[in-house]
């Protein structure tokens, strides 16, 4: 199991270290935090390669971290010696598997005991007078020429790897793959391959190869034949068919899964996403196993995901550590949002005291749209729609412009206790305004009872019970009877104290495009003040 | 429990090691360490034919044991920024170098001279992390050829037999003519034979016990009672037995003269065997020396004693130390028959002549 993720310089991550659950993690963040990015690095220390293809021969210039080599040129101008950029992965394991802990050591950036393996790009000693000669060139380009570079896979024991150690399983299931011409892609042919034992795999080789050579004796030999007459006066010897016998016709390749009589390839995008997260569940025993899981959603329906996700929690947990990234709130919610990993920069946040509770109860209301409250950095959470509509009258009355424009998110509750949505904002961090009808109660005593979760960054504001229980009894008061139908639009025989609790949000709606001068309740006029 | 098992020649220590491997419960992770690149082979060889795979049984030298499960994994605890590169074998950093530059020469390869040492002193860097490391790896431990190994070796040796490895060590002391470290200045009074006295030490400090496994199946019976005969009985050694069931006609012990030297190697191959290249040069005979004999079996030896081994033979003082090995080996290559080159009289020994009388029952009376 993964006990800490490090890495340095490679790709977003510039100083990035994370220690992920022994189970579950799933990976959030915004668009370009690097979801990807930290399943590829982990990949990459576990198996040396990337899409199967070693590491050395698809080394990349972008592989560095950008202000890696920005820094380095910068330096490089003032010292030639500064040295060169370079990329570490570590993958650091808890296991008392003896195979494990031959990789132990202290071989790594923490001098931490423990097994691990870890994957080094650096410069290549053997090129040092060219990388000298490319740098000392006036006319080179800002990148890192990787040529002179080599990447080494190595355990923490200082020895190098050649091949993926035995007692290390390594699955990686992406939905997002296109349908490759092979009808499998590398990934779900590893999986296939993993099934079987090295003698069962020698046994079906043969026993492909024979029939093959049956092909050629039997069915070949009528064309043979034909073929034989003839091509004398063509060539001095005789010409012949045969079946390709080479490696490119293993059985492997001409082997694919099928579902229900249809083969995989055929089968939809879904479904094939649905075969692969069942092939890594049932492979043969290792002790430690990471299941990487890219985007489970994509390409499935909310029932079929649903049972997907079954599966995946059937998957996670005993010698199976499983890495799912998302962008499904359904996803986390259903997986637990105590197993979150929230990208951003080089610190990703992990929740690890969330209430127990909290975890259920977001389970339960799996279609919350929990991942909006994780990704906002700053957020205003509100009861409901027309309490959304309000703030942000209120806000862009005191700003002239939409709180969005501002990187807030404006987050209708919609039944979600604030207990619950603070709890997961104050492991999270987050800025927080909540806003919340005192429905009777004594400002004070709601105040006080998430008190816990409050801080400078984290305010809550609630109405004066004397200027009514809800928002729209505050609204009145606050503008008067007649300037608030005016507002409304409402004819003069309307009351806007019984018309608006009935028409919550036509209300609220008319107030953010009324041209009339609004005034707001104080507590929604202090939450937008907050963010003065 | 650890236990060091005490072999005579022609006991077959190897076979008793690829044994227990075969006998050994599944899932029991086994590390035998080989001193000789020979017998690493030999015993790689043996434990694979005997069916056991790599999975359960790995075969290493000792050399690379210390390196890789010792040195490497925690170097930089005792050196910091330091890695291994490699072994050098023949260079010498002088005795006056200190520190790290008495382990390690400019390019990190770790000198083999001081190689037991710095194992040594990385394991104790580590603070016991380089022996939970080895705990968590394998079960047991054997080590074969335990008499050769010396000086700081033994410090590890005593660092494993504290540990929960089951460690199981096969030698036999009169046959020590090898060394790990010749200039290891540690250990000193247990050098070679005196390796005895060691584990004599282990035993009374209840880290091992000692067991002796007296039984050749090479040697006859009065070629073995001769073998025992060369070292003191106040050392210890049980008295070996000889299980070897083989007959010949030409058995038994022999004195040749010099003068039918050539003879007696022609007419029975005898394998020709002398102390150094500097005895018996006047003889234009095959000879090989005891070192470089060790380990082979032959029906007959001949052997040009030296002037000690000649005074033994003949009543005198014991031979001591290096020479008494020497003869050991020596003697014990033999399956049949032992004879010695002189014109003296040996105890218990038949003179042989050109046309020979076959003893019916030949050895001492």
């Amino acid at each position: 199991m993964i006990t800490k993720v490090v890495i340095q310089g490679y790709r977003k991550f510039r100083s990035f270290s994370v220690a992920p659950d022994a189970a579950t993690n799933i990976i959030v963040g915004d668009n370009e935090t690097g979801k990807s990015t930290l399943l590829e690095a982990i990949t990459l220390a576990l198996s040396g390669r990337i899409d199967g293809r070693w590491a050395n021969e698809e080394l990349n210039p972008y592989w560095f971290n950008a202000e890696d080599v920005r820094d380095y040129l910068a330096a490089y101008a003032k010292d030639p010696q500064t040295p060169a950029p370079s990329i570490r992965i570590e993958l650091y394991f808890d296991s008392e598997d003896p195979d494990v802990q031959r990789m132990r050591g202290v071989h790594n950036s923490l001098r931490l005991d423990c097994p691990g393996t870890k994957l080094e790009v650096v410069r290549n000693p053997d090129y040092d007078e060219e990388f000298t000669a490319y740098m000392a060139d006036p006319d080179r380009l800002g990148v890192m020429p990787t040529e002179y570079f080599e990447a080494m896979w190595k355990d923490f024991n200082d020895t190098p790897l050649r091949r993926r150690p035995a007692a290390l399983g390594l699955s990686m299931i992406d939905s997002r793959t296109i349908r490759s011409k092979a009808g499998v892609d590398y990934h779900t042919r590893e999986i296939l391959s993993s099934f079987l034992e090295p003698k069962e795999r020698a046994a079906i080789s043969v026993a492909h190869r024979k029939s093959r050579h049956e092909m050629t004796t039997s069915s070949l030999g009528g064309l043979n034949e034909k073929v034989r007459d003839g091509s004398e006066d063509l060539h001095d010897a005789p010409l012949s068919l045969t079946m390709d016998q080479s490696a490119r016709a293993s059985w492997e390749a001409g082997v694919v899964p099928q579902v229900d009589n249809i083969p995989f390839a055929m089968a939809g995008q879904g479904q094939q996403a649905s075969i692969k997260v069942a092939l890594a569940m049932k492979r043969r025993a290792e002790s430690a196993r990471t299941v990487l899981i890219e985007e489970p959603e994509t390409h499935l329906a909310y029932s079929r995901l649903h049972k997907l996700i079954d599966r995946v929690e059937t998957l996670a947990g005993k010698n199976q550590q499983l890495f799912v990234t998302t962008h499904s709130s359904f996803v986390l919610n259903r997986l637990g949002l105590d197993k979150l990993i929230c990208l951003r920069g080089d610190t990703p946040a992990r929740i690890t005291d969330l209430d127990d509770g909290t975890v259920a109860y977001f389970k339960h209301l799996s279609g919350y749209d929990t991942l909006r409250l994780v990704l906002a950095t700053r957020l205003v959470l509100v009861e409901g729609p027309s309490d959304e509509m309000v703030f942000k009258r209120g806000y862009f009355d005191r700003f002239n412009k939409y709180p969005e424009a501002d990187g807030i998110d404006v987050i209708s509750m919609n039944g979600i206790t604030f207990k619950r949505a603070l709890e997961l904002c104050t492991r999270l961090d987050r800025d927080v305004v909540a806003l919340q009808d005192n429905d009777g109660t004594d400002a004070a005593n709601i105040v006080e009872e998430l008190k816990e979760y409050l801080s400078v960054n984290r305010k809550m504001f609630v109405g004066d019970p004397a200027l009514g229980k809800t928002l729209e009894p505050q609204l009145v008061k606050a503008n008067g009877v007649d300037h608030m139908r005016t507002v409304l639009g409402l004819r003069p025989q309307d009351n806007p104290d019984t018309w608006m609790p009935n028409h919550k949000t036509e209300g609220a709606l008319r107030i953010l495009e009324s041209e009339q001068t609004v005034v707001m309740p104080d507590y929604v006029k202090q939450a937008v003040e907050h963010f003065a | 429990m650890n236990r060091v098992i005490l072999a005579v020649a022609g006991g077959r220590k190897t076979q008793s090691i690829v044994e227990d491997c075969r006998s050994c419960p599944e899932g029991r992770r086994i590390l035998v360490l080989g001193y000789t690149t020979a017998s690493q082979h030999e015993l790689l060889t043996r434990i694979r034919a005997a069916g056991v795979h790599g999975h359960q049984v790995e075969v290493m030298g000792w050399f690379a044991f210390l390196l890789q499960h010792l040195v490497r994994p925690y170097l930089p605890l005792l050196y910091e920024g330091r890695r291994l590169t490699g072994l050098n074998f023949e260079g010498d950093p002088g005795r006056y170098a200190t520190g790290i530059e008495r382990f390690l020469d400019t390019d990190d390869r770790a000198y083999m001279l001081h190689l037991a040492k710095l194992a040594h002193d990385v394991a104790a860097a580590s603070n016991g992390a380089a022996i939970d490391r080895l705990e968590h790896i394998y079960d047991e431990i054997y080590i074969d050829e335990v008499q050769d190994l010396g000086g700081w070796d033994l410090e590890i040796i005593q660092l494993l037999l504290k540990t929960k490895l089951r460690i199981t060590m096969v030698g036999d002391m009169r046959q020590a003519l090898l060394s790990t470290n010749i200039k290891d200045p540690k250990n000193k009074p247990y050098r070679k034979e005196k390796i005895f006295n060691w584990f004599q030490l282990m035993e009374q400090r209840k880290l091992l016990s000692i067991e002796q496994a007296p039984t050749t199946y090479r040697s006859s019976q009065p070629i073995a009672t001769l073998s025992d005969s060369i070292f003191d009985p106040s050392l210890g050694y049980a008295p070996t037995i000889s299980a070897s069931t083989e007959t010949h006609e030409h058995a038994g012990l022999f004195t040749v003269r010099e003068a039918d030297a050539i003879e007696y190697a022609q007419r029975h191959e005898a394998l020709c065997l002398r102390h150094s290249r500097a005895v018996a040069k006047h003889l234009d005979l095959p000879f090989m020396t005891f070192g470089v004999a060790k380990g082979r079996t032959v029906d007959h030896v001949l052997i040009y004693p030296t002037a000690k081994a000649l005074q033994f033979l003949t009543g005198g003082a014991r031979l001591e130390g290096q020479a008494a090995c020497a003869l050991y080996v020596g003697v014990t290559r033999a399956k049949h028959s032992v004879a010695f080159i002189t014109d003296q009289q040996l105890l218990n020994t038949t003179a042989w002549t050109r046309a020979p009388i076959l003893p019916k029952a030949p050895g001492p009376s």
